[in-house]
């Protein structure tokens, strides 16, 4: 009983109601700016902007659906390379509409492969013959080692990536994944909205307390020391999770709902040829939404605390905001620190960029890859963080002073 | 079952808020008169384990209460002065928030509320969210709060303070009704506030129990008599400095003043009976600022 009537506290709280709403419109905005976001050229050369467009460039690109073989790859080049031929000042739109959107991601992917550590450059397709375009795994193949040996700076995390590579299921498996692609970008900036929304909440659940009428109430409840904060904290997380995940919910659930959800098992490599996470676009997705409610968590927790600490909500609720949105810039100007930025909070939001960088970091003889690293240190953190929480308030006001 | 005050005192920093209070309290109505910054919130949260003393201890039939814990606040109940509240709740939902910190079962906590509102005359009011609320109803779902327990000690700090004099009545009414068969603490600096109700009237001063005792034993302890008299407007000034003066009335041939005084300020001036007021002002002197809000 007592938790329910927290929450109802959390809920029915004027200026709550105003933030989850206008939290509401948000996902619902940002699902319209996925949505929007289209890029699709029809047969005709014109860019549809339409509901179904994305359905229509999911299945204009499944033509090619299906294990991605070397003869394939092989294929999608031979038709590349004549139309290269036939319009050398610039494929036409039309042409672009009808043939080579289809295979677009393919033809990246080769050039992903051949460019591991250089930047974006087609013309290395120029240079390749048709049998090495067949054999392009090798070629992948080799060059995976060859990143394993460079990202790796240690015999163990040269051993680690070794290992990680290895698990990349070759030949790939193709289907078209604009959607998930697309939609992380909208997850990320959402789940950094409902972190800092969260923060704020959680926030309030104990500054709504620190009135000197309020408190004393509070306090001199039977249970005012022990079970009821124990239930604020519990209505602190509880509120996170619905935040989160409803937030996400609307999010998801509109985006995918017209974007269809073709690619969910396409794996990541098809892009981000040398990450060392091995996943689909499909884990991707869930990886960057159980990150994005670590940092919630981990927000809540923390604001707490410090409203716990300090008796106001006043610091604790620019807290994520400084964490999840102005420790990015932080870092970026102190690159020299990057080990350390690397594993704050913020990156728990970022994750289209970790999986980018293969960021290794090593204890001893164990190495850990940078997201695991930070998902366990920052879901450690938030559940450490409420005991302290719990004994800081039950003390409250009997320090001999 | 007794409540006992052991050389309590608290502090912060260098102000005594309450300075080695001993006394001892058992069943009925005690009222806690004193003026501003007296250190009476300062022992109330004490008693509610709001805050530690410093130093002394707080005993309920012989135990420490703050080693009681839980199993002393589930006998107390607590309206504080600045009585804070969620503003977004209804009246109910806040009464069965606060009943069930306090550790009520549903069913009794459901069956305690209504009767409590309506005891307080509040069932209307009570899905109205406690922002709509005037003060004097405030106050109301103050007190039906901190009943909701059946508290064998209840502590209300100022609970009239604030009220329109016919509310003021009506909540000491209220609280007689409620302070059979517990004790009652509850405080004041308006003499009439408590002169009613308390069977035993403490008076505090600097942090210090200053005089204890029935309001009789108080009057009768006061080593002043107390005078009215009649002067003329102009001499009213000289009267004032030279005398500890109560109320001040004008009338017709000048302005009738009480005085208290060990022999009679003027020829004509009559001795009457003294008030609990008038000790009031003996014993807080000048630093009664409230005394008019007194005559309302
Ligand atoms: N939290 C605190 N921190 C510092 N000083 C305090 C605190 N609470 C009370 N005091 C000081 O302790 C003294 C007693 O205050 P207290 O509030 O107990 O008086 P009071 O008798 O309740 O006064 P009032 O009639 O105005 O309510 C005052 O000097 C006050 O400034
Ligand atoms: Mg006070």
């Amino acid at each position: 009983m007592m938790l329910k009537y927290e929450l109802k506290k959390i809920f029915t709280k004027r200026i709550n109601q105003v933030i989850l709403a206008a939290a509401l419109l948000v996902g619902i905005l940002l699902s319209c700016f996925a949505v929007g976001s289209v890029f699709y050229v029809d047969e005709n050369g014109d860019s549809p902007k339409g509901l179904n467009t994305w359905r229509l460039l999911a299945e204009d690109k499944n033509q090619w659906k299906g294990e991605l073989t070397g003869e394939k790859i092989a294929e999608a080049l031979r038709i590349d390379r004549a139309l290269s031929a036939q319009y050398p000042d610039g494929v036409p739109d039309d042409v672009y509409g009808s043939e080579m959107q289809a295979y677009s991601d393919i033809r990246d992917f080769v050039i992903n492969v051949l460019t591991p550590d250089s930047s974006w450059d087609a013309s290395v397709l120029d240079q390749l013959t048709d049998e090495q375009a067949e054999d392009i795994y090798d070629i992948y193949r080799e060059n995976l080692s060859k990143m394993a040996e460079e990202y790796g700076t240690t015999p163990e995390e040269k051993d680690l990536l070794n290992r990680i590579y290895e698990k990349i299921e070759i030949p790939l498996v193709y289907e078209a994944k604009d959607s998930w692609d697309t939609m992380m970008m909208y997850v990320e900036t959402y789940a950094i909205i409902l972190a800092v929304i969260a923060g704020f909440l959680a926030a309030g659940i104990f500054s709504g307390e620190f009135r000197p009428g309020v408190e004393d109430v509070f306090l001199a409840a039977k249970y005012g020391r022990s079970r009821a904060v124990k239930n604020k904290i519990i209505a602190g997380v509880l509120m996170t999770t619905v935040v989160y995940w409803s937030g996400m919910l609307i999010l998801s659930l509109i985006s995918f709902a017209i974007m269809g959800t073709s690619g969910f098992s396409t794996p990541v490599q098809i892009w981000e040829t040398y990450s060392i996470y091995i996943m689909t676009y499909g884990e991707y997705y869930l990886l960057s939404l159980l990150c994005g409610y670590i940092a919630s968590l981990f927000c809540a927790s923390l604001t707490m605390l410090v409203t716990v600490k300090m008796h106001t909500a006043g610091v604790a609720v620019c807290i994520p905001f400084f964490l999840l949105c102005m420790m990015p810039f932080v870092g970026r100007a102190l690159p020299s620190f990057s080990a350390f930025f690397n594993l704050m909070p913020d990156m728990l939001i970022n994750i289209i960029e970790c999986i980018k960088a293969p960021i290794l970091y090593q204890i001893g003889s164990v190495v850990f890859r940078q997201i695991p690293l930070i998902m366990v240190i920052y879901a450690a953190a938030a559940v450490a963080l409420l005991p302290i929480v719990y004994r800081s308030y039950r003390r409250r006001g009997l320090r001999k002073r | 079952m007794e409540l006992q005050f052991k050389n309590v005192s608290k502090d912060y920093g260098n102000i005594h808020a309450v300075d080695d209070v001993n006394y001892t309290m058992e069943n009925g109505v005690y009222g806690l008169l004193g003026v501003n910054g007296a250190g009476k919130t300062t022992l109330m949260r004490m008693l509610c384990t709001a805050v530690t003393p410093t130093e002394g201890k707080i005993l309920w039939s012989g135990k420490d209460i703050f080693r009681m814990g839980a199993a002393y606040r589930g006998i107390l109940g607590y309206l504080p002065q600045n009585y804070g509240f969620y503003p977004d709740l209804t009246v109910y939902d806040y009464m069965m928030y606060i009943a069930s910190i306090k550790g009520l079962r549903p069913p009794v906590a459901k069956k305690r509320t209504l009767r409590l509102l309506e005891q307080v005359g509040l069932t209307e009011k009570r899905k109205s969210k406690m922002r709509t609320l005037s003060g004097g109803m405030l106050r109301r779902v103050g007190i039906a709060q901190a009943m909701l327990n059946n508290p064998r000690i209840l502590v209300l700090d100022e609970p009239t303070a604030g009220l329109d004099p016919s509310e003021r009545i009506r909540f000491r009414n209220l609280i007689s009704e409620l302070s059979e068969d517990r004790l009652v603490l509850l405080s004041a600096h308006i003499v009439s506030d408590v002169e009613y109700i308390a069977n035993e009237i403490i008076l505090m001063k600097e942090g210090r129990f200053f005089r204890t005792g029935t309001a009789d034993q108080i009057i009768s302890s006061m080593d002043l008599d107390v005078w009215e008299c009649t002067v003329p407007k102009e001499k009213m000034n000289s009267y004032l400095k030279k005398y500890l003066t109560g109320n001040v009335r004008t009338v017709p041939g000048g302005v009738e003043l009480r005085v208290l005084s060990e022999t009679p300020p003027t020829d004509d001036a009559v001795r009457t009976g003294a008030t609990l007021e008038d000790a009031f002002l003996l014993y807080f002197g000048e630093k009664a600022g409230d005394r008019n809000d007194a005559e309302i």
